[in-house]
C-alpha cells in the first residue's frame, strides 16, 4: 500500500534516513522500534510528506507524492496521522475537532460528520466528552480524541508518532487499549513507540532501525525474544535493565 | 446659530458655554471620529487579514521559479507598506494620499480619503500584531491540520487565524482606542471630525483653552466607554468553554 524507495532526508547535519526501501501492506500493523534519533519519526513523517524527502520516493497506492498541493491534500485525508504531544485545535470543542477536517476537506454534509465523528468517539470511549473543550481534558482523553479525529476521516492508514511519550504514566494504558481496539479491526497502522510489551501484543511485523537504516525488519514478534541482529539485542537488552 | 461674546468670561463658565452652546457641533464631530475609528480599524483588520498571507509566505527552493518570484514580490510588498506606513506620521501619509490623488485627478469626498488613510494606516500596525499572534502558534496546530489534508488556506482560515485573533482581540481594541485619538490628525485634509470641529469652535469664540479642554473631555469619555466596553469583550473571548459551550454545541464549524 506504501512503498518506500531509496528514502534520504538530510536536515543539514548529515542525513538522518539512508537510503530505506520498505513497504507497508494493507492490513498489517507495524511498530517501528529503535534508540532515540535512530530516524524512526522523521521515516514516519515522511510517510505523508510532513517531512519533505531529500531524495526519494514515497508511493501511496498508485499516487507518488510530491509537493502539489492537491495530490499531498488527498493522500493526507487517507493517513490518519497521531501526534506524541496530541495537536488538538485548541479552539474547537471535541467534536468539532472531529468533523472540522470532514465538512472541509471531505465535503461531508454537517449531519453527517457529527454522526461520524460520534462513533468514532464512542469508540474511543469520549463521547460524553464531545462538547468540552481540548483545554478540559487530561492528556490520555486528548490523545483520544486525536484518535478520533483521525479515524472521523475514515482513513486508509493510521499513523502514530509515539502516541503514548508525553503521557503520564497511568494514562498510557487507556490510550494503548485504544489503539489495540482500532487495530483489531483490521485498519493498515504503522506505530513509532517505546511501549515494547505492546508492540509485541499488536504488531504482525517489527522493524527495528538504528542510526538511520533499517537493521532488522521481522514479520513476527520473535524479534523481542530471538533477535538476530547484534546491535538489536543491545537496544532490547538495554530495554530489558 | 453662533452667538458671538455670548460666553460668560470665566474659565469655567466658557467651558460650559461651550457644551451648551456648540454641542450640536462636538457630537456632529464625534459621529465622524468614531465612524473613522470604528470603520478605520474594521477594515484596517481586513485587509491586514490578507497582508499577513504575504507577509508569511514561504518560499522555498523546491518550489517552481515563478512562483518563488511571485511569492518573492508579495513578501517584499508586504514588508514595503509595513515599514512605511509605521515609519511615517499618518498626518503625512494623509497628505500625501490626499493631494497626490487630487493631482491625478481623483477627488475623493473628505471623510473617505481620511476612512482609506485610516484603514491603510492600521492594517498595517494589525499585519505586524496579526503575525505575532500565527507565529506563537504551536506549529503542531499547523501540522495536525496539514495531516488531514487540509490545505494551506484552510489552515488559515479555520485553524490558525481563528486561533489568533482571539489572542489578539486586546491589541485590536488598542488600536481602536488609538484610532480615536489619532484621526484628529485627518483634520489636516479637512475632515470633520471632533478636533476639526474643535478648532471651529475656538476661531468662531476665541476661546482657544475652552475649545480644546471641551474637545479633550468629549475624547476622553469616548475613550473611557470604548476602554470598558472592550473588557467586556475581551473577558468573553478570555472566559474558558463553559460560556461558549451553550452556542458553540448547536453550531458546528
Amino acid at each position: 500500500m506504501i512503498a518506500v524507495e531509496q528514502l534520504v532526508k538530510d536536515f543539514g547535519e548529515g542525513p538522518v534516513l539512508k537510503s530505506i526501501n520498505t513497504t507497508f501492506e494493507t492490513g498489517k500493523v507495524t511498530v517501528i522500534i529503535g534508540p532515540s534519533g535512530s530516524g524512526k519519526s522523521t521515516l514516519l513523517r515522511s510517510l505523508n510528506y510532513l517531512e519533505t524527502p531529500s531524495s526519494g520516493t514515497i508511493t501511496f497506492k498508485d499516487t507518488r507524492l510530491s509537493d502539489d498541493p492537491k495530490t499531498l491534500g488527498k493522500v493526507r485525508q487517507n493517513m490518519g496521522m497521531v501526534f506524541q504531544s496530541f495537536h488538538l485545535f485548541n479552539h474547537l470543542s471535541v467534536l468539532s475537532n472531529c468533523t472540522v477536517a470532514q465538512v472541509n476537506v471531505l465535503k461531508r454534509d454537517k449531519e453527517e460528520a457529527k454522526e461520524n465523528a460520534l462513533n468514532a468517539l464512542e469508540k474511543v470511549g469520549m463521547k460524553a466528552y464531545a462538547h468540552r473543550k481540548p483545554s478540559q481534558l487530561s492528556g490520555g482523553q486528548k490523545q483520544r480524541v486525536a484518535i478520533a479525529r483521525a479515524l472521523s476521516m475514515n482513513p486508509e492508514v493510521m499513523l502514530f508518532d509515539e502516541p503514548t511519550s508525553a503521557l503520564d504514566p497511568e494514562m498510557v494504558a487507556e490510550v494503548l487499549q485504544v489503539i489495540k481496539k482500532v487495530a483489531r479491526e483490521g485498519l493498515t497502522m504503522i506505530l513509532v513507540t517505546h511501549e515494547m510489551q505492546f508492540a509485541k501484543d499488536i504488531a504482525d511485523r517489527v522493524i527495528f532501525m538504528d542510526q538511520g537504516q533499517i537493521i532488522e525488519d521481522r514479520m513476527d514478534d520473535l524479534i523481542f525474544t530471538e533477535p538476530k541482529e547484534e546491535r538489536t539485542k543491545q537496544f532490547l537488552n538495554l530495554l530489558n535493565h | 446659530m453662533v452667538v458671538l461674546n455670548a460666553l460668560p468670561p470665566s474659565f469655567l463658565g466658557g467651558l460650559v458655554g461651550i457644551f451648551r452652546n456648540y454641542y450640536p457641533l462636538l457630537l456632529e464631530g464625534l459621529k465622524f471620529t468614531l465612524i473613522l475609528a470604528v470603520v478605520g480599524t474594521i477594515f484596517g483588520l481586513i485587509i491586514a487579514m490578507v497582508l499577513v498571507v504575504f507577509r508569511l509566505l514561504k518560499i522555498e527552493n523546491h518550489q517552481p521559479l515563478t512562483s518563488k518570484i511571485i511569492k518573492k514580490g508579495l513578501k517584499r510588498f508586504s514588508i514595503l507598506y509595513i515599514g512605511f506606513f509605521r515609519g511615517t506620521p499618518m498626518m503625512v501619509q494623509a497628505m500625501i494620499f490626499y493631494y497626490g490623488l487630487n493631482e491625478m485627478g481623483v477627488r475623493l469626498a473628505f471623510l473617505y480619503a481620511g476612512l482609506v488613510v485610516v484603514s491603510l494606516n492600521t492594517a498595517a500596525y494589525l499585519t505586524e500584531v496579526l503575525r505575532a499572534g500565527i507565529e506563537s502558534i504551536d506549529p503542531g496546530q499547523e501540522e495536525a491540520a496539514k495531516s488531514l489534508g487540509m490545505s494551506n488556506a484552510l489552515t488559515y482560515r479555520k485553524i490558525l487565524l481563528p486561533q489568533a485573533l482571539k489572542n489578539m482581540v486586546p491589541a485590536i481594541g488598542n488600536e481602536l482606542v488609538v484610532n480615536i485619538k489619532d484621526t484628529a490628525v485627518l483634520s489636516v485634509i479637512g475632515v470633520g471630525e471632533l478636533f476639526y470641529f474643535g478648532r471651529s469652535i475656538a476661531g468662531a469664540t476665541y476661546r482657544y483653552t475652552e475649545a480644546f479642554v471641551a474637545v479633550s473631555i468629549v475624547y476622553l469619555v469616548t475613550v473611557m466607554i470604548a476602554v470598558f466596553m472592550l473588557k467586556k469583550v475581551s473577558d468573553l473571548f478570555g472566559k474558558d468553554a463553559k460560556q461558549l459551550l451553550a452556542s458553540e454545541s448547536e453550531g458546528m464549524v
